[in-house]
């Protein structure tokens, strides 16, 4: 009875923010088991990948592997392996190491490791060695939320497909990705709307991840600091941008976003590069729309 | 992949709808979620000054309201059904535990967007019906996505914190 299929919609705290997920054309108890294990790609990411728990991936590695190879799960090998071929193709704009910054600034708390980090240290220390081993040349800290959250909408969305959704989306706190033939609106929200209007974007089989400092900006020794770092200096990203960033997968996006904050129209190619485009706001500028049309 | 940024003008925003809701699950669709075969038999509760005391001392979460809406599961284990303050709205949310007491599942049942909730309203979208060039924008249609700065879903784990040092002060002690 597919045809008498609705859409079925849910919602779990994950990844530090509400994760929802929506699928359509397929019958409640089936839609059911490919949201629980939906879910469970999510959990998953989470587990591995987050910077607060003791026993993830990440925090072994932030406590060991300057000292010695650790192997990690495929999942996060992958996740460090993309977000390697995005620090070098933003030159460093996009760089994981900066937590070490986060960490100073009080929004990060500071992990349980048996090192200070090297205040030299960069995104090229990261080794990713046979087997998924990992080890950093010099001592650093990693932290992957502007990453794995986009890693972890992706393998939820592949996992719904393949359990024979029609139309499917799954949303981790506004990095989200929508499968299907159906095109769906998204509305993009910021802290200061603009006076021209409210922003949609109409998409479909596409991804969006949308971020802004707005919210977690704070002071710092008499700066303006917030949750985004440029890695090529470990300069605070300017608080009142805010930027989304379309891309086939919901990793791209989540991760294209900073360089878009930080290079803003410079960002052009490494967008070309990737088959993504950018909307980003300011209050003086209004909207800029990238590439630009003489890219 | 296609996308199509649009700028809908904020001139034709009359009216404010009231805060609009998605409702993910009903209380009793989540127990049938959480324990597909067993009998949930309602054991509510309400927590004595002390056991409130002990609760936020326990987990340094305030305890709100002193009712505790708990199930007993026949094949074993609890369902609890609560509320947590968002960040300005209430949001119910479901606790699945298994016989030991560890976290099953946590199902967030109901969700209020604040901002955003105009641009949901459906006379509000009617306005715009007919009126763009170029675009075919599903305005008409629910608008059931939304992307911006990433929220913090503390208040949930802070309230699954509180409801776990509930469930060891009231059923793991009884």
């Amino acid at each position: 009875m597919r045809s008498s299929s609705p859409k079925i919609e849910r919602a779990r705290p994950l990844l530090g923010t509400t994760v929802s997920i929506r699928v359509h054309g397929l019958v409640q108890a089936d839609a059911h088991r490919a949201i629980d294990e939906a879910f469970g790609e999510i959990a998953l990411v989470h587990r591995l990948m987050s910077f607060q728990q003791p026993e993830s991936d990440v925090s072994r590695l932030n406590r060991d592997a300057s000292m010695r190879t650790q192997d990690v799960h495929p999942a996060t090998f992958e996740v460090l392996h993309w977000a390697r071929a995005i620090a070098a193709a933003s030159e460093g704009c996009f760089d994981i190491t900066v937590a070490t910054r986060l960490v100073e600034w009080g929004i990060l708390p500071a992990p349980d490791s048996r090192y200070p980090p090297d205040p030299h240290a960069d995104w090229r220390d990261i080794e990713l060695g046979e087997d998924y081993g990992v080890r950093f040349r010099r001592p650093l800290w990693i932290d992957l939320s502007g990453i794995a959250k986009g890693y972890a909408v992706d393998r939820a969305i592949e996992k719904l497909l393949r359990h024979g959704a029609t139309q499917a989306c799954v949303n981790a706190g506004g990095d989200l990705r929508i499968c299907g033939s159906e095109a769906e609106a998204i509305a993009l929200t910021h802290e200061k709307p603009s006076a021209e209007g409210i922003p949609f974007l109409e998409v479909e089989n596409a991804a969006v991840a949308s971020s802004s400092g707005h919210i977690e900006r704070r002071r710092h020794d008499g700066d303006i600091v917030g949750p985004h770092v440029d890695g090529r200096n470990g300069g605070a990203v300017a608080t009142d941008r805010f930027a989304s960033v379309v891309a086939e997968s919901c990793l791209l996006a989540d991760a294209l976003t900073k360089p878009v904050l930080i290079l803003q129209e410079a960002s052009d190619a490494l967008l070309q590069r990737f088959g993504a485009s950018a909307h980003l706001y300011d209050a003086n500028r209004g909207w800029r729309h990238l590439p630009g049309a003489q890219a | 992949m296609r996308a199509q940024f649009v700028l809908v003008p904020f001139a034709t925003l009359a009216i404010v709808s009231p805060a609009c809701a998605t409702v993910y699950l009903s209380i009793a669709q989540a127990q049938k979620l959480m324990f597909p075969d067993a009998t949930l038999t309602p054991d509510f509760r309400e927590l004595t000054r002390e056991q409130v005391s002990a609760i936020e001392e326990a987990s340094g979460v305030n305890v709100r309201n002193r009712k505790v809406q708990i199930w007993r599961v026949s094949t074993g284990g609890w369902f609890i059904a609560d509320e947590v303050v968002g960040k300005h709205e209430f949001i119910p949310f479901a606790l699945g535990l298994d016989a030991g007491g560890a976290v099953k599942a946590v199902e967030i049942l109901e969700y209020r967007e604040s901002y955003g909730s105009q641009i949901r309203n459906q006379g509000w979208r009617d306005q715009f019906t007919g009126k763009r060039h170029g675009a075919k924008l599903t305005l008409t249609k629910d608008i059931q996505n939304i992307s911006g700065a990433t929220l913090s879903s503390r208040h949930i784990t802070d309230g699954v914190k509180r409801l776990l040092a509930t469930y060891a002060i009231l059923v793991a002690q009884d």
